[in-house]
């Protein structure tokens, strides 16, 4: 039984065609884990009262499960919480309304949002607090000291491990295939049962998986470096020349 | 919630399979493996070298759940053209070793982290005193590499621990496809999968508890 070369050629063309699903998964997630991971950042940063037990409870939980098991729970709670509500609120829409590709962002953001809010807490901390005092000596609020002072510069220091986080959400989006999300891993295993082709199929997912981590990896790269130069690492002023 | 307790108790017994055979028998093929594609890395050796790149970088680049498949239908039948014939053999088997090969990538980076964190005058100096490599290793090197590495294993067997539930895709009869059919069977398919969050979350404590204390004794010479 050889490896049928011509065969992987015709899935990788037929799967290049989902690589947009598992882009929209990964980059819909990645903006809703960021800013859940920044709003559980702050909030453990700055110790806020009533939301700091259950901000480091979240983090705990998700960080010591599965992603499958946040997939699964999410895609079988909320259906249930969502029927609940619609039938006490007596709302027309039922929850197998929702589409399936909202569970699978739901579930990748708040995997994602624990993880990311180490990332992103350890890019505030990253900041000195000379510049920090310095920002609320001159009488900016809080919220500008954050938005001028702080976020620039932790950006630049989480950027190594947003470019982690992406490539998960990526190898994430895989897991939709478990859903029913017709995306690239869940495409190679149809194709692969319509042929008996399971080798060659799966090699060709995970060829354009590779290059989507390539190219996802060059590209934080690239801006690693642009930032670096233009916002300046905490401490390092930054150069004149942009 | 009684429920949850009931199928808590039921996937407990398949915890062992879980958590010992795929778990360590992957890690310690992952040791295997590691030692293998870091050792080019560390003595830059020509071509050795680019090829454990390569590898590092796809096995980092594809998901976990792809390299099971590929493992799983590809290599019986890489296999076939030597004339071992490995279709009838449990899926357990392809499975630690899909394992072993992708914790070996983290693990390569770890040692070679870990071995370049040792001060290089140091081996120099152990060389010079007249000790051979074996010792220098022995004495010197592996002392403060392990001590350097423990916590990135640490993050690694937790990040292994969460993979291992992918293995239900491939067929092995573990715990979480006991809890898939469980929940199929009793059309409550949330209490089961909560139950096994609930069993993943204790282990994840008891380990971090474990991992805290191994931490703390190993860097008690440690010199801040």
């Amino acid at each position: 039984m050889a490896f049928d070369f011509p065969f992987m050629v015709e899935a990788l063309f037929k799967l290049m065609l989902k690589i947009p699903i598992s882009l929209e998964i990964t980059f819909v997630s990645l903006i809703f884990g960021f800013l859940i991971g920044v709003a559980v950042a702050l909030i453990r940063i700055y110790r806020v009262k009533i939301l700091c037990r259950p901000a480091d409870f979240y983090v705990s939980v998700i960080r010591g499960t599965p992603m499958l098991l946040h997939v699964y729970t999410v895609y079988l709670g909320i259906p249930l919480m969502f029927d609940a509500l619609a039938k006490y609120a007596g709302w027309s829409a039922r929850s197998k309304d929702i589409p399936t590709i909202a569970f699978i962002f739901i579930a990748l953001s708040v995997n994602s949002g624990a993880y990311m809010s180490e990332t992103v807490r350890s890019g505030i901390l990253a900041v000195q607090k000379g510049e920090i005092e310095a920002g609320y000596s001159v009488g900016m609020t809080t919220m500008q000291v954050l938005r001028r002072i702080v976020l620039p510069q932790a950006l630049v220091v989480c950027l190594p491990n947003l470019c982690n986080s992406i490539v998960s959400l990526l190898h994430g989006s895989a897991l939709a295939s478990f859903i029913g999300v017709s995306e690239i891993t869940n495409t190679a295993n149809m194709l692969a049962g319509d042929n008996w082709k399971f080798f060659e199929s799966f090699v060709a997912a995970a060829i354009l998986y590779w290059g989507c981590a390539i190219v996802i990896e060059q590209i934080m790269g690239y801006l690693e470096r642009k930032m670096a130069r233009r916002c300046g690492a905490p401490g390092v002023p930054a150069s004149s020349a942009a | 919630m009684e429920l949850i307790f009931q199928y808590v108790l039921k996937l407990l017994p398949y915890l062992p399979l879980n958590f010992f055979v795929i778990l360590c028998g992957g890690l310690l093929i992952g040791i295997f493996v590691g030692v293998v594609i870091a050792l080019p890395r560390l003595y830059h050796t020509p071509v050795l070298r680019h090829l454990s790149y390569l590898y590092l970088s796809f096995v980092r680049g594809t998901p976990v759940l792809v390299q099971l498949f590929i493992i799983y239908f590809g290599l019986p039948q890489i296999l076939l053209t030597t004339g071992i014939d490995m279709r009838r053999t449990n899926p357990l088997f392809f499975v630690v070793i899909a394992y072993g090969m992708n914790w070996g990538a983290t693990i390569s980076e770890i040692i070679r982290g870990s071995v370049n964190a040792v001060s290089r005058q140091q081996i120099e100096a152990a060389y010079s005193i007249g000790m051979d490599s074996f010792q220098v290793l022995r004495r010197v090197v592996l002392p403060q590499a392990i001590v350097v590495a423990a916590p990135n294993f640490f993050n690694l067997v937790f990040s292994a621990l969460k993979n291992t539930s992918l293995a239900f895709a491939i067929g092995v009869m573990e715990m979480v496809s006991r809890g898939r059919g469980m929940g199929l069977v009793s059309n409550h398919a949330f209490e089961a999968y909560l139950a096994l969050g609930i069993i993943y979350y204790a282990v994840y404590l008891a380990l971090m508890r474990l991992f805290s204390l191994a931490e703390k004794r190993l860097s008690r010479y440690r010199l801040a």
